[in-house]
């Protein structure tokens, strides 16, 4: 029963900080981008070459982890959101980061193989640890403090400030002359690095596996749908809940009721508390 | 020009038709195969090896002048194991390259949908799924299976577990993919069949980041041998990693994919992987003296070259199946005396231990069935050495 506590909270710590991820994006776009949960790949796999192909020392790898997220990001704006938005209004945007993520998780696969790969110890430490061990609490550690650093980002940073301007209004911000292009493309960056950094923390617990993309990129989003979209604290609270219901329901039920129970808990929140737990109902004056 | 000159390039035109048309007559059309094989996607790397087998055998047949004269032409169509993209290409196969025979594709969940297609359409097809559903001499006459089925794999796991090691409280573990529900669920019926009961039993998603839950509850029901049924290597490392680091001696018995190659990564201990035993064959399991079995050796000499410098990375048992099925059509075709479909069922049918590297195949009228119980055996999980395994202790 202990260990299905600390899985979940690992694992919804994994899916906390995709969420965070999908917020930032989400603050100046407005668009939920399907690529999130690839970043997170991105950076398992990037950080497993680095460290057990290349052999480079581990602050390189989480360095070429966290450039290699942060341009999948600035890709992800330049193809798959700049002129979709700039051309229409309608969701498109679902579609074009669709694509752009089966491409991204097929061009991994063909690079990388399509096995699990191990990813390498991060810090000097015995396998017996058992849940003392890095695995289980260096994405805990990673999420709290990208949650941390993002609400000090949005309250004393200029640019922060410039995100927060754009989530309120964007056509406003850029009529007060924000260039709204350029701190869209910086969001998409950091989303990617941030991202790709969760990942790198969580490379021991999931493996280096090309195919992680898509199973983060939901279940990221029912922890920011369950914690309440554009907020982070709802995007922490978000994860935890989701990873200790999926575990404490697969200790309970058995596994093949995890994805419907996870589901369930969306629709649940959807229909008691649309707004997610942390989130701002949105009042439209008329 | 003159008349000369017209004469002369009405006579070349000429020569050249006559050379063109008497070469056509003396080359007979090439034999078309077409072979569904998910060289990329989630499930590429048995598909990859297969491929492997069957290129050699197309290019040492051809070397040798063909199938009775005709060459092999052979139409390669990347699935990437999406059952949608395997209906399409298998539809393109049958009309409009209008193939004489249909090896794959290599996943199971792909030839459910692509074996009807291929039944309707009356063309040969070899199936290299173990899923049982895929054979019925009835609905789909022309399908014939070169690989064993999924129970071929479940009983001699099992008959290991309770025979030779003497267990009778498994703990069975499964996935939540199709293939891992319906083997656990098979591999439960299998144990009562034989009066054992299951003290635990649980289906993981197969991407599910640790097991030492399902590990503590299954020795906390008393389990003295677990039985995992997954082909997910990233699980099935976990399930050992879970053992070991529980300090568990329990012996884990398995499907093959508990001893291939990318496991032993993916353990935090290399003697995590000790006492674990799983499903291999014969063709690829080294005898005491620790050789090959001959025909696997043969082969082995010949297409090394081919798969690179050094030991073996992958499976080779998958070469030889995808070596085994363009045999098969050779046999078949020569037999048959040609292509027609309902002389090539004829002669299949009729098949009896037909020798091939991967194993001795018979199939019957009523058996579409051709891989042989006593093919198979069981491996030591950690003992992978240049393609091929140990077996099992027997005691």
């Amino acid at each position: 029963m202990l260990a299905a506590l600390v899985t979940g909270i690992a694992t919804g710590a994994v899916y906390a900080a995709v969420a965070l991820a999908y917020n930032l994006m989400f603050s100046t776009s407005k668009v939920l981008s399907v690529t999130t949960g690839h970043l997170c790949m991105l950076g398992g796999v990037l950080g497993a070459w680095a460290m057990g192909n290349a052999h480079l020392p581990m602050p390189v790898a989480l360095a070429l982890a966290v450039a290699g997220g942060g341009l999948a990001g600035w890709i992800t704006d330049v193809v798959a959101i700049r002129r979709v938005l700039a051309r229409s209004d309608e969701h498109l945007w679902l579609l074009s980061t669709l694509a752009l993520a089966t491409m991204l998780q097929q061009a991994v696969g063909l690079w990388w193989g399509t096995e699990p790969k191990p990813f390498p110890r991060l810090l000097a430490q015995d396998f017996g640890a058992g849940l003392g061990d890095q695995k289980y609490w260096l994405p805990v550690v990673v999420a709290a403090a990208a949650a941390l650093g993002l609400e000090l980002f949005y309250r004393r940073t200029l640019y922060g400030k410039l995100f927060l301007a754009m989530s309120e209004d964007a056509f406003a911000a850029r009529a007060r002359g924000i260039p709204t292009d350029r701190i869209r493309s910086l969001s998409y960056v950091m989303a990617g690095m941030l991202g790709a950094l969760a990942g790198f923390a969580a490379g021991q617990l999931t493996f280096a596996f090309f195919a992680l993309g898509l199973t983060l990129t939901l279940n990221g989003f029912i922890a920011l749908a369950v914690g309440g979209l554009g907020s982070n604290r709802g995007a922490l609270a978000g994860g935890l809940a989701l990873g200790l219901v999926n575990s404490l329901a697969t200790y309970g039920l058995g596994g093949e009721y995890q994805q419907t129970i996870s589901v369930g808990l969306l629709l649940l929140v959807l229909l008691l508390r649309p707004q997610g737990l942390f989130g701002v109902r949105a009042l439209r004056p008329v | 020009m003159g008349n000369g000159g017209r004469f002369a390039r009405a006579a070349g035109i000429a020569f050249g038709l006559i050379v063109l048309a008497s070469a056509a007559q003396a080359a007979p059309p090439p034999l078309r195969i077409g072979w569904l094989s998910s060289l990329t996607g989630a499930l590429s790397s048995a598909a990859i090896a297969q491929n492997q087998g069957v290129q050699f055998a197309v290019d040492e047949i051809n070397a040798a002048g063909g199938i009775a004269g005709r060459k092999i032409e052979l139409l390669t169509y990347d699935t990437a194991g999406d059952p949608t993209k395997a209906v399409n290409f298998a539809k393109k196969l049958v009309f409009e390259d209008k193939v004489q025979f249909v090896i794959g594709p290599v996943n199971s969940g792909e030839s459910l949908a692509t074996v009807p297609i291929l039944a309707k359409a009356g063309i040969p097809n070899l199936v290299i799924g173990a899923l049982d559903e895929l054979i019925d001499p009835h609905r789909y006459p022309l399908a014939f299976r070169a690989i064993n089925t999924n129970r071929q794999w479940i009983s001699p796991a099992n008959d290991y577990a309770l025979k030779v090691l003497k267990r009778s409280k498994v703990a069975l573990i499964g996935d939540t993919s199709g293939y891992g529900t319906a083997s656990t669920k098979a591999a439960a019926e299998l144990l009562e069949k034989a009066g054992v009961k299951p003290v635990y039993s649980v289906l993981v998603d197969p991407n599910k980041t640790d097991l030492t839950d399902e590990m503590g509850k299954a020795r906390a029901a008393g389990a003295d041998v677990v039985m995992p049924w997954s082909a997910a290597t990233g699980l099935l490392a976990r399930v050992l990693n879970a053992r070991g680091e529980a300090g568990w001696k329990v012996p884990v018995v398995g499907h093959p994919a508990l001893m291939a190659p990318p496991i032993r990564k993916l353990l935090n201990k290399p003697e995590y992987w000790e006492n674990a035993f799983a499903v291999g064959y014969v063709s690829t399991t080294y005898t005491a003296d620790g050789k090959l079995p001959e025909r696997t050796q043969a082969l082995l000499s010949r297409i090394r070259q081919k798969l690179g410098t050094g030991e073996l990375d992958l499976m080779f048992w998958w070469v030889a199946l995808g070596y085994d099925t363009v045999h098969i059509v050779e046999h078949a075709v020569k037999a048959a005396g040609g292509t027609e479909p309902a002389a090539i069922q004829k002669v299949l049918e009729a098949t009896h231990e037909l020798k091939g590297v991967f194993a001795t195949y018979s199939w019957s009228p009523t058996q579409h069935n051709g891989f042989p119980d006593h093919n198979t055996l069981m491996n030591l999980a950690n003992t992978f050495h240049d393609g091929s395994f140990q077996a099992a202790p027997q005691q």
